[in-house]
C-alpha cells in the first residue's frame, strides 16, 4: 500500500494525480478538501492557527491508514495538513484514497477524517479575529 | 524528561516545553504533581489532557522515566 503524510506551512498545492503504482488497480480515487470557514464557534474570524505534534501525528495517522487499508482494501492514501496560520477560504487539509471500488473509497475517506478528529494530535490552536 | 506543550496550553504557559528530572520512574499522578507545582496554570486543563509517552498515548499503568518525551495532549481538533 502506497501512502504519503505531509505537514506544511505553505499553501497546499494543487494535488497531483494518483500515484502511478495504483494504475490499473484502483477504480476509485476519492478526495476530500477541508477549508477554513469565516465562522468558528459563533465568532467571525480571519484565520485559524494550527498546531501539530508532528512525530506523534505521523505515527497515529500511519496506524489509522494501515488499519483502514486492511479493512477497506485501500491501495493508496495521500494525507496533507497545514500547520501555522491558515486564512479563511484556504484549504487546511487534503486527503485522498484509492481503492478498487468507490464504496470502499468513500467509506475509508470518511472514516479517516473521523479518526483524524478523534485522536491525532493536531489542533486548531487559535482563532484570529476578523 | 522532556515535557511538551501544545495549542492553547502552550499559549497559556507561554512556552512549548520543560525539562524535569526524577531519580526513578514515576506514575502519571506523580508526574502531574510535579508539573502542577512547576506550572500551576496547568490545573485548569488537567481533566481534559491525555499524556503521551514517546509518541504513544499513555495507559493508566504506564511509568514515566528520564529520557522519555512526554506530551500533554489537550482534546484534538484537526481538519
Amino acid at each position: 500500500m502506497w501512502s504519503e503524510i505531509i505537514f506544511m506551512e505553505a499553501r497546499l498545492p494543487s494535488p497531483p494525480l494518483p500515484p502511478e503504482t495504483v494504475r490499473g488497480i484502483a477504480g476509485a480515487w476519492a478526495e476530500f478538501h477541508g477549508y477554513v470557514r469565516a465562522d468558528e464557534k459563533g465568532q467571525k474570524i480571519s484565520a485559524l492557527r494550527y498546531d501539530i505534534y508532528e512525530p506523534m501525528a505521523r505515527k497515529q495517522l500511519a496506524a489509522h491508514i494501515e488499519e483502514l487499508a486492511s479493512k477497506h482494501g485501500l491501495v493508496a492514501v495521500r494525507f496533507w495538513h497545514r500547520t501555522g496560520v491558515v486564512p479563511i477560504g484556504e484549504s487546511s487539509v487534503y486527503v485522498a484514497v484509492a481503492a478498487p471500488h468507490r464504496r470502499e473509497a468513500f467509506a475509508a475517506l470518511a472514516e479517516l477524517m473521523d479518526r483524524l478528529k478523534k485522536d491525532v494530535p493536531i489542533w486548531k490552536a487559535e482563532s484570529l479575529p476578523a | 524528561m522532556k515535557i511538551l506543550y501544545f495549542a492553547h496550553v502552550a499559549k497559556t504557559l507561554g512556552r512549548r516545553e520543560d525539562e524535569v528530572k526524577f531519580p526513578a520512574p514515576v506514575t502519571a499522578d506523580a508526574l502531574w504533581e510535579r508539573l502542577l507545582a512547576l506550572r500551576p496554570a496547568l490545573a485548569q486543563y488537567r481533566a481534559t489532557i491525555h499524556l503521551a509517552r514517546n509518541n504513544e498515548y499513555a495507559g493508566p499503568a504506564d511509568q514515566f522515566a528520564d529520557g522519555d518525551e512526554v506530551a500533554l495532549i489537550p482534546p484534538v481538533s484537526g481538519g
